[in-house]
């Protein structure tokens, strides 16, 4: 098991004295190898704070987590007998808009700060640079911009390269495709898939996108206030009825299937997953 | 009355290509108008440039009957409040309270008044208990929020929703939606700005941007019509309408089911 919660606790403190807790009783695992799982739950449910753990960005309150069989607890402290570095480059963590740390005067020297930040020589980080521009498709001719120029797209694309140049085992990546229009949410799911199916490395995704979970997770897990809720395979939670509890949304296939049935008063055989798969059970029925 | 007139506007970023090209377009009071496109169609360029983030390169923007410069920018700024897509980008207060008041004090709103209307907005954003709080203990979607009551409470003519519910989830994105209903039924003119057809199809008017040009103008119910258009954009299509369409070319379409997929296009 390459990431072990037990009973995690997390609380943020404040100022007024009201510490806000963000994780209650967390107990999970997550495989080094062919998951692909995405990460759901309303703002503020709590995850983000639970894939900070994930490399030991922050420590639990109570609890613990144990990345790669070192165990992170409240008091492991960072400059102890405990290394974080390696955590920090088995597991691979892509903030929400990444692109905003894009700070280096080219493409190529941004991607190899990380590696060589990890004690990379220059030489083999550079040629790593070249292979993972490719894998977040973009040409090798990009290393030499400007990150300040690109879209926004090929901007996220040049700071998950400059995550993937780490080698990471496990690469976790907070609301990737928010923001992003229906075709660059897509080219960059494909390209996850393909970092998970070529490169077989673990991939967790936080996501709003019900769609994005339908169409893509292996496993779903799903955070409500703090508890995780739900872990298990997609098609099980949209037919669960706590899910409007939990305030997630249906993936839009599903509704459109319901509304269907419920208008034209029929009942499919089966869940389509695509509009191809559903028209051609309408086909059938009108 | 027409409330924003924009005459052929045109601007590029740097030596770039055109961002937008020859974009003329109107609103008109009261009116909530979609500009709907993809990523890079230009349409938060267009949102920068109507308060004055970004000047034109060529082209002019009347706002509220005056024409957008270097004097007038102030002035038109008091008539338009903007919503951004990142709510880190513009949660400038210590606390959610200073947060919320900001834009009011900029406006030189009364002490008193200030206080009682943070109480109000933050209430209609469901942000009440979260008055004292840090940015850091908030969630992207409630920093969202918070920036949304700052706007609204500022009580402009016009507000501009760019990308606004982009980092929201869908209960929060139904949430703001909602107000949005609300403000503008109230009287104040809308602009959301969105590549989300879902959202679009809820206000009166569709613009349509693609590669900075206008490819499409028109009501809602017209523009959902306009297969073509709708095709060429590179939007992706409502389900119900990509049924009707493969029902179409499979001449299989009836009226009955045509009027369901219509109706559930349109979210009803």
């Amino acid at each position: 098991m390459a990431i072990k919660f037990e009973q995690v606790n997390f609380e943020y403190p404040s100022f007024d004295g009201t510490n806000f807790s963000a994780l209650k009783d967390i107990n999970l695992e997550i495989a080094e190898k062919g998951e692909f799982i995405t990460l759901i739950g309303e703002t503020g449910s709590g995850k983000s704070t639970l894939v900070q753990h994930m490399n030991a960005l922050i420590r639990p309150t109570t609890g613990s987590v144990t990345i790669y069989g070192i165990k992170i607890e409240k008091d492991t402290k960072k400059k102890g007998k405990v290394k974080l570095n390696p955590l920090r480059q088995r597991v691979g963590l892509v903030f929400q808009f990444p692109e905003y740390q894009l700070f280096e005067e080219t493409v190529l020297k941004d991607i190899i700060f990380g590696p060589k930040n990890f004690g990379v020589k220059e030489s083999v980080a550079i040629e790593r640079a070249k292979q993972v521009i490719k894998h977040v498709g973009l040409d090798e001719e990009y290393l030499k911009r400007s990150p300040f120029n690109l879209s926004g797209g090929e901007k996220k694309r040049v700071s998950i390269a400059g995550i993937l140049a780490m080698e990471p085992d496990i690469l976790v990546l907070d609301e990737p495709t928010s923001g992003l229009d229906p075709k660059g949410r897509d080219d960059l799911l494909k390209l996850f898939m393909g970092i998970h199916n070529d490169l077989n490395k673990t991939v967790i995704i936080i996501t709003h996108d019900m769609n994005t979970v339908y169409k893509y997770a292996s496993r779903v897990l799903v955070m409500n206030e703090g508890h995780l809720v739900y872990d298990g395979l997609p098609q099980e939670l949209f037919s669960k009825e706590n899910i409007k509890s939990w305030n997630l949304d249906i993936p839009d296939i599903i509704t459109i299937t319901r509304q269907l049935e419920d208008k034209l008063d029929v009942n499919f055989d089966s869940q389509p997953h695509t509009i191809q798969e559903l028209f051609e059970l309408v086909k059938e029925v009108i | 009355m027409n409330i924003i007139e924009i005459k052929d506007l045109s601007f590029s970023y740097q030596d770039e290509v055109d961002a937008l090209s020859n974009v003329t377009l109107s609103v008109k009071k009261g009116e909530w108008v979609s500009v709907l496109g993809h990523n890079g169609s230009g349409k938060s360029t267009l949102s920068k440039l109507i308060i004055g983030l970004l000047k034109a390169d060529s082209g002019e923007i009347k706002v509220d009957g005056v024409i957008l410069n270097e004097e007038s920018v102030h002035d038109i700024r008091r008539k338009i409040g903007i919503v951004f897509q990142n709510p880190d980008n513009q949660f400038v207060g210590v606390t959610v309270e200073d947060d919320i008041a900001f834009g009011m004090e900029n406006l030189c709103f009364e002490q008193s008044d200030i206080v009682d209307k943070i109480k109000e907005y933050a209430e209609k954003v469901s942000m009440s208990e979260y008055l004292k709080k840090e940015p850091h203990a908030l969630s992207g979607g409630q920093k969202q929020r918070v920036a949304i009551a700052g706007i609204l409470a500022m009580k402009t003519d016009i507000i501009i929703f760019d990308e606004a519910t982009s980092m929201l989830d869908p209960k929060g994105r139904e949430s703001i939606m909602n107000y949005i209903k609300e403000i503008n039924k109230a009287g104040v003119t809308v602009i959301t700005i969105t590549h989300d057809m879902k959202e679009a199809v809820l206000s009166d008017r569709i613009i349509i941007l693609k590669e900075g040009r206008v490819i499409a103008c028109g009501d809602t119910n017209d523009i959902l019509n306009d297969k073509e258009t709708l095709n060429s954009s590179n939007l992706e299509l409502l389900l119900p309408l990509k049924l009707q369409y493969l029902l179409d070319e499979a001449n299989l379409s009836n009226d009955k089911v045509k009027d369901i997929l219509w109706q559930l296009s349109l979210n009803k």
